[in-house]
């Protein structure tokens, strides 16, 4: 029962990486992405391969996971964020599919459906983490790190230019912004951050599949930052500790799995209706009326 | 440190579990199957063949007067539901043992039942990479045996010469492609194409389109559960007029049913359906058994017999590493379908039949004897 | 080339169906704007009302796809009743609306799966499910009136948005929406009456997925979203751009698979689409949305 407990700490910690830098794009600069878990999903191979094929452990394995990461944001990010915003939210979906395809096709690499199991556990200064409360101490550095990353990032002058654009893009677009510059930095950096979680979940678990990456867990990522709050960076880790909790507390009340699963998606999909009817404006900042 | 810390989270959970501590209470094992998804059907007879056992075990008395309680996960063809559950069956049940099912999710969950000296028993995967695996041990006989054996025949004997294959894109899937290629090829054969599929996919028109513009004289389907019989009814509807093959795996209500898989040729694993089990099966499930429920019974039986004999050495404990000791001693186990021998790479062998499924029944031609 | 004749009628029969979802979406999509993925459920409702109407309570054929029908775009209309206008008039912002449309997507494709099982169910449709030959091409009877309806479903809507009053209405409103207002036009009543025919005009998509080869409670999300592709490639707020648009995509990916290995073919469209944003972020026809709409 100790190592369930700490199983769930692990991954509220996974989750928080997660949203935090989700809430970069949706809560700083207004960018609805689907494709976090793809993302995440990178990262997870990136790292995952890296450490099998490669050999270069986790430390290793997670930079290589962040890089990786950060271009295949750039590669959508770049066409599509010259355009408007329901162009990003279905070209990050086009990307969510195609991550999903390369991990289940691309089998020489990934050894898709079936997945890559025996993936090491990390080591540091040749102790290896391989107890589950242990690894809540990993997991939480790497929140916290990502949390001081995402403070300093929208406390400096770049994270007011990315306020501004989020607020009045023409504005901002005006006083001589490079807006879609901008964009594109921000994905990348959201996208390495995310990876990272990947990587950590990856030597976490030891055993990846694309099922993991799938569409339903982008919607998921989404949901911890919008539930959470996204005009504080506290809101995200809130939301994934409750989020993560809901699914525990049904465990308690005997429903057959089969159940229990899009029960718990039902429960997310009502409060996400729910959240946005009572109060829009105070999960997603200030009230902004639509450009009519 | 550990124990500083472990003591913390004990103390932080007690408020939720009370019964947490060590009694002598029902021995507790696993068991992963597929209750939904594309395979939903294995589930059924999987699950009721362990719940059958469970049930006789107990009603003689359990074992070493210990009840016999299995605790059902379903993972529904995905590796990571697998894990999952393997997870919780280990950490929070603190089973020794536990019943696996498919072939990714049982090689998902092997490092895990190694890592924490588990014992897995597998009745229904095949992938040759089942193989060889410590703690991991298969009551069922590789694909390779079966396919080699169907890929012969159809060589051979049927004079089908080549073939195109429609393959589901996972572990048993590809594997039995794999071998099916390589046999079918040394018996002389030709594989003109292949085409992946998705296991929870419902229109595979354009894959048998691209398969059915190759030609051939055989379309070889390595799939397995519901989808075998929308492959087999869309293939017809296509006007794929080849015979059509698989293993033992395709034998499901659904295909055996179904309009488009009548006269497909397939391998079988042995299975009596007028045994005194298919019978007690019938009556509490309503629904026919199949070569799964037994195999799922014996697992259980086998388990019984082997945790029977760590507790008798060990003077009363039982874990995971004494269970999988006393199958290796054991080795030769007394199962309704015959004595079973696991051999040294864990696996079993059986006979193997092949012939022709008519009317939801197969007709056997051949059968091929396992090795002594 | 007999594949290729077999795999460009396979093309046109998915195609019919993308062309329906398209239609719907687009509809609401260009009068609205609304990106209103919650379209998906509806569709998929649809499907299981019809299957119930079928199965469960052993209506008629016709009956129970007419009664899936009205249904479907009764449940359009409350999820523009009750959810969007109730957002519109708090003054909430289109993210906020594409949440929650999101939400009650999630929602509804969970609460089928546990009602009706995520395991596909097909409806009986007797001979429609017989083969046909024509030429080298084989195909159903079903595939044809796939094919049928999507013509006749376009058709309908051209002369509906051209020639009657409410139809003329609904253009107004998507060509200028202050335009409408101003010669008193009521913006909520069009919004409702979108979603009534955008609902019915999807909704036999639906059906005919349910009829071919089974409706599954996720297939909706898919959908909805190769229709938003399908639509700003052929220009938001164009219905023939729409038509163009599904059926460019469904003969994409059915063709491409001619050349590439079928498991690539559902990123067809996705990948094809990064491309056109960057070459002809307007479609084919149509306007181009500017970040500053929203």
């Amino acid at each position: 029962m100790t190592a369930y407990l700490a199983h769930f700490l692990v991954m509220v910690g996974i989750y928080a990486i997660l949203a935090l830098s989700l809430n970069l794009l949706i809560g700083y600069s207004g960018i609805f992405s689907l494709a976090h878990a793809a993302i995440y999903g990178i990262g997870a191979y990136a790292s995952a391969l890296a450490a099998l094929k490669l050999g270069v452990g986790f430390w290793g394995g997670m930079a290589i996971a962040a890089g990786v990461g950060a271009f295949a944001s750039a590669l959508v990010a770049i066409p599509s964020l010259r355009v408007a915003g329901d162009y990003y939210v279905v070209a990050s979906f086009g990307l969510q599919v195609v991550m999903l395809a390369v991990f289940m096709n691309w089998t020489d690499l990934t050894n898709g459906h079936a997945g890559l199991p025996g993936i090491p556990r990390p080591k540091l200064f040749g102790w290896v983490i391989d107890q589950p409360f242990e690894y809540v101490f990993l997991a939480a550095a790497f929140a916290v790190l990502t949390w001081a990353i995402c403070r300093r990032l929208t406390h400096s002058a770049f994270g007011r230019v990315l306020q501004a654009i989020r607020d009045d893009e023409i504005a901002a677009q005006a006083m001589g912004k490079n807006v879609v510059l901008v964009k594109i930095v921000i994905a990348c950096i959201s996208s390495a951050l995310g990876a990272m979680a990947g990587s950590l979940y990856a030597h976490y678990i030891t055993y990846i599949n694309p099922s993991s990456f799938a569409l339903h867990e982008s919607i998921f990522i989404a949901t911890l930052v919008i539930l959470g709050g996204s005009e504080r960076l506290a809101g995200p880790i809130v939301g994934a500790f409750v989020l993560l909790a809901i699914p525990e507390a049904l465990k308690f009340l005997a429903i057959p799995d089969t159940v229990a699963a899009p029960m718990r998606q039902i429960i997310y999909g009502a409060l996400l209706i729910i959240f946005m009817l009572v109060r829009p404006e105070g999960i997603l900042g200030r009230a902004r009326a639509r450009a009519q | 440190m550990r124990t500083i810390l472990s003591a913390f989270f004990t103390f932080a959970l007690l408020a939720g579990s009370s019964a947490a501590t060590a009694q002598p209470g029902p021995i507790k094992i696993g068991a992963i199957l597929p209750l939904t998804g594309s395979g939903a059907s294995y589930g059924v007879w999987m699950k009721g063949g362990a719940e059958m056992a469970a049930e006789e075990i107990n009603a003689a008395g359990g074992i070493a007067g210990r009840k016999l309680e299995v605790i059902y996960e379903d993972h529904a063809a995905d590796a990571s539901k697998a894990v999952n559950a393997m997870r919780r069956l280990v950490e929070v049940e603190k089973v020794p043992f536990s019943l696996t099912s498919y072939s990714a999710p049982t090689l998902a969950i092997q490092p895990i039942a190694v890592q924490n000296k588990v014992v897995i028993m597998n009745g229904g995967g095949q992938s040759d990479n089942l193989a060889n695996k410590d703690y991991l041990y298969n009551n069922i006989p590789v694909v390779s045996n079966e396919v080699g054996v169907i890929a012969d025949w159809l060589a051979k004997e049927k004079k089908l010469a080549s073939a195109v294959l429609i393959v589901a894109n996972d572990e048993a899937g590809r594997n039995a492609a794999k071998t099916f290629r390589e046999r079918y090829g040394a018996a002389g054969g030709k594989v003109l194409a292949e085409e992946q599929v998705a296991l929870d996919a419902t229109d595979f028109r354009a894959q048998l389109a691209k398969v059915k513009a190759r030609g051939g004289d055989l379309l070889f389907i390595s799939s397995y559960g519901r989808n075998v019989a929308i492959i087999a009814d869309q293939a017809r509807e296509l006007g794929i007029t080849l015979p059509m093959a698989g293993t033992s795996w395709i034998l499901v209500p659904e295909v055996m049913k179904s309009k488009g898989a009548e006269g497909i040729l397939t391998t079988r694993l042995p299975f009596d359906p007028n045994s005194a089990f298919a019978k007690k099966f019938k009556d509490k499930y309503k629904t026919d058994a199949g070569f799964f429920a037994v195999q799922y019974y014996s697992a259980t039986m086998i388990f019984a017999k082997a945790a029977q004999e760590a507790i008798k050495k060990s003077g009363g404990a039982l874990n995971g590493e004494g269970v999988k000791n006393a199958i290796e001693s054991i080795r030769a186990f007394d199962t309704i379908s015959g004595k079973l021998v696991f051999q040294a790479n864990h696996g079993a062998v059986m006979d193997i039949e092949v012939g022709t499924l008519k009317g939801g029944k197969v007709e056997v031609e051949k059968i091929i004897k396992a090795a002594p | 080339m007999d594949l290729f004749l077999q795999l460009a009628a396979t093309g046109l029969v998915v195609g019919s169906l993308y062309v329906l979802c398209a239609l719907g979406w687009g509809l609401i999509y260009g009068t609205t704007l609304h990106f209103h993925v919650a379209h998906g459920a509806v569709f998929t409702l649809a499907a299981y009302f019809a299957y119930a109407g079928q199965k469960l309570l052993g209506l008629p054929l016709a009956v129970a796809v007419i009664g899936a029908i009205v249904a479907a775009a009764v449940s359009g209309m409350l999820i523009d009743l009750f959810i969007y206008q109730p957002l519109e008039r708090r003054g909430a912002i289109r993210t906020t609306l594409f949440i929650a449309s999101l939400g009650l997507l999630t929602l509804i494709e969970n609460l089928l799966a546990i009602i009706f099982t995520p395991d596909p169910l097909r409806m009986d449709v007797g001979w429609l499910a017989d083969a046909v030959q024509l030429g080298p091409v084989f195909l159903t009877r079903l595939h044809l009136v796939s094919m049928t309806t999507a013509i006749l479903l376009f058709l309908a809507l051209m002369v509906f948005l051209k020639h009657s009053r409410w139809g003329q209405a609904i253009r107004a409103v998507s060509s200028s929406p202050e335009m409408a207002r101003t010669v008193g036009i009521d913006l909520r009543r069009v919004h409702l009456l979108t979603y009534a025919v955008g609902s019915a005009i999807s909704a036999p998509a639906g059906i005919l997925i349910a009829m071919d080869v089974g409706v599954e409670p996720y297939r909706g999300t898919t959908f909805v979203l190769l229709a938003s592709v399908a639509v700003i490639m052929g220009g938001i707020g164009s219905i023939p751009g729409a038509l163009l648009g599904a059926l460019f995509l469904a003969l994409l990916e059915n063709l491409g698979v001619w050349k590439i290995p079928s498991e690539w073919q559902s990123t067809i469209s996705f990948g094809v689409f990064l491309v056109f944003i960057v070459v002809r972020p307007r479609g084919f026809f149509g306007r181009k949305i500017q970040s500053a709409e929203i």
